[in-house]
């Protein structure tokens, strides 16, 4: 057996915990674990939460905003509509959530052994994709209502798919990417994520997920543009229902975007990753 | 305990050390010791705002950030994107008179229901009518309404200079607003005598209590009108005891509003029921609570 001991402070590059992270990819799966049974641990509706938590809000939203005020929705069925932009901005607001805390939640193991930091906001949004998957269910199910009882069936069935799926993995990173600031913020000072909800709560009203984007005044169309999760969200729905507004350039610029941020994230992350694991 | 032989030192034991576990004192004995502890109460309302804003980046500033972009953002997509009827008011005077309304429920009942869980510490290590708690806590609830208040202020003189009319009239009807105020204060009061017992059992329960308050914003005709619900099923929307003096509180502040007095009554009645509840719960659990801290 050789053992190598290496004691001192690196600063990795990017590139070294890129291999680092991929390489203790089987701790992904512990902090996952670690991630649900922090979650409903110790309620009383236990597991039933996880269906409770997505399905309660998006219900009587469909109630408040589609039977009552009667929002206009692209011409789909209001609940379908409003499930569709949910699935992506849900993913989104989960994983960045997720994303900030996991350094609170799981830094305590990092006093014992040493792992790069990065596996934890990649590990702990693990409930957000079941979440994801709970609504995907859910989606198909309400599919399959409106097309017994409309005789139609909502969702594209060609190519474009694919653009709702890279709209769903670009959410995905757009949230690491913000995690990898704030779960660092996270851990040095307490209100970040309590600023964070109500971000997270102003933001979602500026994204069109309760509204079609032909609903906003013209004038106020092109700050959209501002916005990645709306630009996003636009192309989710287009892709799945074949609605709203897609536009190519717009993607690639934000997915672009977001890839630099990501990169800036990750540069981030790693310098400070060693002052982390001192504050705490 | 080392035992005693002599009678008189246990006499004398006895007058200096009295514990008894049977500390249920009657309703009126409760109240009287919260009056004696008052000064305490001011403590706790006074550090509750300043935990407010204290030890954040933008100091007081953060305060208002909070409480006003909410606002705006809401007020321009409720009011331009959805385009929410708002019974001939202008929608932003509409919604600001909805929002402060309702925020005399949010921000006290979460503050409240913190009560406990947020004085853990001090709780361990001596004694104070715990009641005092959740309503030291609430004082600070109502920072935000005074300012989401004052923004309402120059948004009507603002809109006397626009439109050449005052969309809050004064007058004896905005007594029947402060009797609205009232109740959803007490709503909120009643309501934390639970919550804050809960939430210091399990710490989690302010999230749920978030989530729960999320969404009742939308049961609650807050950021439309209850005219809005099809006459048929508009019992059902009352059956909400903040929906009533949400309404009352806008008709006494907004020309041209619709309430109902006798579904008022009834939350009036609910929230005296619930209060009544909550006391006799938080007395009875206080003690086992304090225990588990």
């Amino acid at each position: 057996m050789s053992a190598r001991w290496e004691f001192g402070s690196r600063s990795p590059g990017v590139g070294a915990t890129t291999v680092d992270v991929w390489q203790h990819r089987w701790l992904l799966r512990t902090v996952a674990v670690r991630a649900f049974q922090r979650m409903y641990r110790r309620t009383i509706l236990g597991w039933l939460w996880l269906v409770i938590n997505p399905l309660l809000p998006l219900v009587i939203r469909a109630i408040i905003f589609g039977a009552l005020l009667g929002v206009s929705s692209d011409g789909l069925p209001y609940f379908l509509f409003l499930l569709g932009g949910s699935i992506a901005w849900d993913l989104f607001a989960a994983t960045l959530m997720r994303g900030t805390r996991a350094l609170e939640m799981h830094g305590e193991m990092s006093d014992l052994i040493y792992y790069p930091r990065a596996i934890l906001p990649i590990g702990n949004i693990a409930p957000a994709l079941l979440e994801l998957g709970i609504k995907l269910g859910v989606f198909v199910v309400a599919l399959v209502y409106y097309m017994i009882h409309d005789g139609r069936l909502y969702v594209r069935s060609d190519a474009a798919l694919l653009w709702g799926l890279c709209a769903l993995v670009l959410a995905l990173i757009f949230a690491l990417a913000i995690s990898l600031f704030t779960s660092v913020w996270g851990e040095t000072t307490r209100d970040t994520r309590f600023a964070l909800n109500q971000l997270s709560s102003v933001w979602y009203l500026l994204t069109p997920v309760l509204y079609p984007m032909s609903q906003v005044p013209e004038a106020y169309r092109g700050w959209i543009v501002w916005n990645p999760m709306a630009v996003i969200v636009e192309t989710f729905k287009w892709g799945v229902f074949g609605v709203g507004t897609f536009q190519p350039v717009l993607f690639a610029w934000t997915a672009t975007a977001i890839g630099g941020l990501f990169l800036a994230g990750l540069i981030y992350f790693t310098r400070t990753e060693a002052r982390i694991i001192d504050a705490r | 305990m080392n035992p005693m032989s002599s009678s008189a030192s246990e006499a004398a034991e006895r007058s200096a050390w009295s514990i008894s576990a049977d500390a249920r004192d009657g309703f009126a004995a409760r109240v009287r010791e919260v009056w004696q502890y008052r000064r305490i109460l001011w403590f706790f309302a006074l550090r509750a705002t300043q935990a407010l804003y204290r030890k954040t980046y933008l100091g007081v500033w953060w305060l208002f950030i909070r409480t006003l972009v909410p606002l705006i953002v809401g007020a321009f997509v409720f009011g331009a994107v959805i385009n929410v009827p708002s019974g001939g008011v202008p929608y932003l005077v509409f919604f600001l008179a909805g929002q402060l309304a309702w925020n005399f429920f949010d921000g006290p009942l979460v503050r409240a229901s913190r009560g406990i869980d947020g004085n853990r510490q001090l709780l361990t290590k001596l004694y104070i009518p715990r009641i005092i708690l959740p309503l030291g806590q609430m004082a600070a609830g109502v920072v935000e309404p005074i300012i989401i208040a004052v923004i309402l202020v120059v948004t009507v003189v603002y809109y006397r200079r626009v439109d050449g009319v005052w969309y809050v009239q004064p007058g004896l009807r905005l007594m029947a607003a402060s009797a609205a105020v009232l109740v959803i204060l007490w709503f909120a009061f009643a309501l934390s005598l639970f919550t804050s017992v809960w939430q210091g059992r399990a710490r989690d329960t302010r999230f749920v209590l978030r989530h729960i308050v999320g969404f009742w914003l939308f049961l609650t005709p807050v950021v439309y009108p209850a005219s809005q619900v099809p006459a048929r099923i508009r019992w059902l929307i009352y059956v909400n005891p903040l929906t009533a003096p949400v309404e009352t509180f806008k008709w006494a502040v907004l020309p041209g509003m619709e309430h109902s007095w006798p579904w008022f009554m009834y939350s009036v009645g609910l929230t005296a029921a619930l209060f009544v509840a909550g006391l006799w719960y938080f007395a009875r659990s206080e003690g086992a609570t304090m225990d588990k801290l």
